[in-house]
């Protein structure tokens, strides 16, 4: 245990027994916010837009994210597609759903009722987002299927890499620790 | 530089692993979070203990069943976990090859071998291997959700190869197996309190009173 400064959110600490880092300041949030609208702007084509075009000696299929997660389930594999499509898309999109709700009150200054459990919510689905496992697995998957027809990649493949990169960014810039500090709010 | 430090149990406080607010012992609920706070996560070692077994005892047929199963004019091919890697080694592309057997067997053996070495350090009070421990924790906590990467291959691969007789792709029983393995080894290592490693005196939280007097040496 180890007593922080007053002003704890101006410069960064260390745990003096392990070295990690016990906190650093994230980014103003006004940033995060346009960070978490673009991810979820860049999220709403990638529900309808083909991830890729393959053809095997002369049969056609397209598909997107969800179309293949939904073959799975009418597979009957259920827990399967489940765990995908909350691990691999939806728990990204949740989360930045999550930060906005915490996020654009406390930036117009006032702190809203749920604060406290959409801050809960967020801590713990941090752990279960997967975006970018599911980013390489469709690569893989692509190398895959080129053995086995003709292949286009389509836009929403293109989608899911920047859908991908602006969720890091966001989580990445967003201390979900300042939310509880005022002087960390208004700068 | 050293810096001196007292530990949560030495200053009779908590801390609530959610928002970080430290909180005196009779405190059940974070007032800042409300999340439950204790002292240490409540059952830790049983419970991790239970969870790395039950994944070890899930990845034998993770392992020796197929992955998926491709069906095509030329007949059925059901493939394992290792069939896979291979198939990429045969075919040139060796790093996606080592990429699959990075996820999907290293990374699991290499997770359960540290949640043992782990639970052992706190089984024996073994605290000069603590901070090593705890860096393997760490390490442990990163990779663990990279192991989820076949799974999601054969979910797309099913998803997207559906060409009726030509060529279609089942899932195959492995994959339900292997995917329950790899989230009890992550719920393992969310269970685990790595401060347990450090510790050199038992809680005076209230509620573990009456462990109390027994000395674990
Ligand atoms: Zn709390």
């Amino acid at each position: 245990m180890v007593a922080l400064p007053l002003h704890p959110t101006s410069s960064q600490y260390r745990c003096p027994r392990c070295h990690a880092l016990l906190y650093r300041r994230g980014q103003p949030f006004r940033y995060i916010i346009v960070m978490a609208v673009t991810t979820l702007a860049l999220f709403v084509p990638l529900t309808f837009l083909p991830i890729l075009d393959l053809d095997i000696m002369g049969l056609k299929a397209q598909s997107t994210l969800f179309e293949a997660l939904w073959m799975v389930y009418k597979d009957g594999y259920y827990l399967i597609a489940f765990v995908s499509m909350m691990t691999g898309l939806l728990i990204p999109v949740i989360m930045m759903v999550l930060l906005l709700l915490m996020l654009v009150p406390l930036h117009f200054g006032y702190r809203p009722r749920g604060v406290a459990l959409w801050f809960r919510l967020y801590e713990k689905m941090r752990e279960w987002g997967m975006a970018e496992v599911y980013l390489i697995a469709v690569i893989v998957a692509i190398i895959k299927l080129l053995g086995m027809g003709t292949l286009h990649i389509g836009p929403g493949f293109v989608l899911f890499i920047f859908f991908f990169l602006t969720f890091y960014i966001t989580t990445v810039w967003f201390n979900p620790e300042d939310i509880w500090y005022e002087d960390a709010m208004d700068y | 530089m050293k810096m001196r430090w007292i530990t949560d149990i030495e200053a009779d406080r908590q801390l609530c692993l959610h928002c970080r607010k430290l909180h005196p012992l009779t405190v059940r609920v974070c007032d800042r979070c409300g999340e439950p706070v204790h002292q240490r996560i409540p059952h830790s070692i049983p419970v991790t203990w239970s969870l790395t077994v039950a994944a070890i005892i899930f990845l034998v047929p993770a392992n020796l069943l197929p992955m998926m199963i491709v069906k095509s004019i030329a007949g059925e091919d059901a493939g394992t976990i290792m069939d896979g890697v291979i198939y990429f080694l045969e075919h040139g592309e060796a790093g996606i090859g080592i990429v699959i057997f990075t996820a999907s067997i290293f990374v699991p053996f290499f997770k359960l071998t540290v949640l043992f070495y782990l639970l052992l350090i706190v089984h024996f009070g073994w605290r000069r291997r603590a901070l090593f421990g705890l860096k393997l924790y760490r390490i442990i906590h990163f990779i663990g959700k990279w192991s989820m990467l076949d799974i999601f291959v054969v979910a797309l691969m099913v998803g997207i190869v559906q060409f009726k007789n030509l060529a279609t792709i089942v899932t195959g029983p492995a994959a339900i197996a292997f995917m329950l393995a790899v989230l009890m080894t992550m719920f393992a290592t969310e269970h685990f309190d790595p401060r347990l490693m450090f510790d050199k005196e038992i809680s005076k939280k209230p509620e573990t009173k009456q462990h109390e007097g027994i000395d674990h040496g």
